[in-house]
């Protein structure tokens, strides 16, 4: 070990800290996560914490509303997809704090996110506020222009078409909402462990029945 | 010429769409596309869907989506307090609290979040609900409850080259669980945020009784489910090198796992 004044000695011990993001996401290999058995302190490489933190508070700005919406997407209440999206963010904090690889950050923080967020609803069995929410969307979230009878159509509409998006298979929901928080084929299909195929193959499938479903 | 007549279907053109179509096949699609008036409708069509599809969605998220300054501010304390943590073994208090820290201001920052949104959307009701579980549940076993329950088994058994199956073949029937979070008045509370786990691990002769079973939180903030594992196979280890004998094992990860913790490892925190 190389270093050892307190700020940057203090800097490796975030593994420890964020245990409770480890404690869902060790026995997981395949998020590529290190085990804290495993790590050693001399393996640490020295980047400056302030950097690191500036970094983490950087791509916190850029993808904290799309990592929400996704996550909200995918069936979390907007409490437990802050509480997420916070945690990916100390995880990412750990992971270049030891000097991980920083190309494609962007899929990496997805593939947590989505990841704690499965987690975290595994044994939820059903989502009460469904229902609920459909109504509140097609009578609250419409466009402001039109009039009030155009306004409810256009409400419901979209309301329908959500509902359309939820009856679909799981993986085909994430696949589509991944994309339309702009994630490339590639990276989908790393997040979903899926193939590239596999991944245009359920984009196409669901457009299709989108576009049934908007049409009757 | 003959390839460009036949017409692209809906994964050729979506590919189109997303530019993500290889060069060489993109070049094919594009004078297809030039010469065909149905597959550009098609195309229109799909690309009208993906719109709809992205009103529809933006109409239903974000409203929830709201830009929130206290969350940045909680991360940044957060990464701050992480960075600043003082790295040495002895410190053990300063972490623990730390870390309670961290959760505690967590779930306050969750209440707030939970408080405005509630305001502006008033919607998300479920919420509240669900930090409050996440606060209330248990962090370790209770006594009454759960004492520990043992199979009869010997050391020689535990140590036996099989005994790593043997966890598979204990398996907890859905109904059990449920009767485990009720005794431990969870019944109410979606129970995501815990798993049910053997007191007394099965490596270390544990049984599948309800006594043995217990809501183990999966993010405990320090003694969590992987700090108890380190335990299992601490005990384990000396039952079978003959340090310990296996009822002793037995006796003091059910007590007071995380005394026991303490005590083997030689240390007040998780190594």
């Amino acid at each position: 070990m190389s270093k050892n004044t307190e700020q940057e000695a203090g800097c490796w011990n975030v593994e420890y800290v964020s245990s409770f993001v480890l404690s869902m996401t060790l026995r997981e290999s395949e998020f590529g996560f290190p085990s804290v058995l495993a790590r050693s302190a001399d393996a640490v490489p020295e980047t400056a914490c302030s950097e690191v933190e500036s970094e983490v508070i950087q791509l916190f700005d850029e993808y904290r509303s799309r990592l929400l919406r996704y996550v909200l997407s995918i069936g979390l209440t907007v409490g437990h997809g802050e509480e997420v999206v916070q945690e990916v963010f100390l995880a990412l904090f750990r992971h270049l704090r030891l000097g991980k690889p920083k190309d494609n950050l962007r899929g990496w923080i997805f593939r947590v996110a989505h990841n704690l967020a499965l987690k975290g609803r595994m044994s939820e069995q059903t989502r009460p506020d469904r229902a609920e929410l459909d109504e509140t969307v097609a009578a609250a979230q419409v466009d402001p222009q039109p009039n009030p009878e155009q306004q409810l159509a256009s409400g419901q509409r979209q309301a329908r078409l959500m509902a359309t998006v939820r009856a679909l298979p799981e993986r085909d929901q994430h696949c589509l909402h991944l994309r339309a928080e702009g994630l490339r084929y590639r990276e989908i299909a790393e997040i979903l462990e899926m193939s590239l195929g596999a991944v245009s193959i359920s984009l196409s499938r669901s457009l299709a029945r989108l576009e049934r479903a908007d049409r009757g | 010429m003959r390839h460009f007549e036949k017409h692209l279907n809906d994964e050729d053109l979506l590919l189109a769409i997303d530019g993500e179509l290889s060069s060489a096949r993109e070049e094919q699609v594009e004078e297809h596309l030039a010469a065909c008036w149905d597959c550009r409708t098609r195309k229109q069509s799909l690309e009208k869907t993906i719109g709809n599809f992205v009103e529809a969605r933006h109409a239903e998220l974000d409203a929830k989506v709201q830009p929130s300054a206290g969350l940045r501010a909680l991360l940044k304390a957060n990464l701050e307090q992480i960075a600043a943590e003082p790295p040495a073994k002895e410190k053990i208090p300063v972490t623990a609290f730390r870390s309670t820290r961290v959760r505690r201001a967590l779930v306050v920052a969750l209440a707030t979040a939970a408080v405005i949104v509630f305001v502006i959307g008033g919607v998300e009701r479920i919420r509240v609900q669900n930090s409050a579980v996440y606060a209330e549940g248990p962090l370790e076993p209770r006594p009454t409850l759960t004492p520990g329950a043992v199979r009869t088994v010997n050391a020689t058994e535990v140590c036996g080259a099989n005994s790593e199956a043997r966890r598979d073949a204990l398996a907890i029937p859905a109904s059990v669980k449920e009767e485990v979070f009720r005794e431990y008045g969870m019944s109410a509370a979606r129970p995501q945020y815990f798993e049910i786990d053997f007191l007394i691990t099965p490596e270390l002769g544990g049984s599948n009784d309800i006594r043995n079973l217990w809501p183990e939180p999966y993010r405990a903030p320090v003694w969590n489910a992987h700090v108890k594992d380190q335990l299992e196979d601490r005990l384990r280890d000396m039952v079978c090198n003959g340090e310990i004998d296996l009822a002793t094992a037995q006796h003091d990860i059910a007590a007071d796992w995380i005394l026991a913790y303490k005590k083997y490892f030689h240390t007040d925190r998780p190594l």
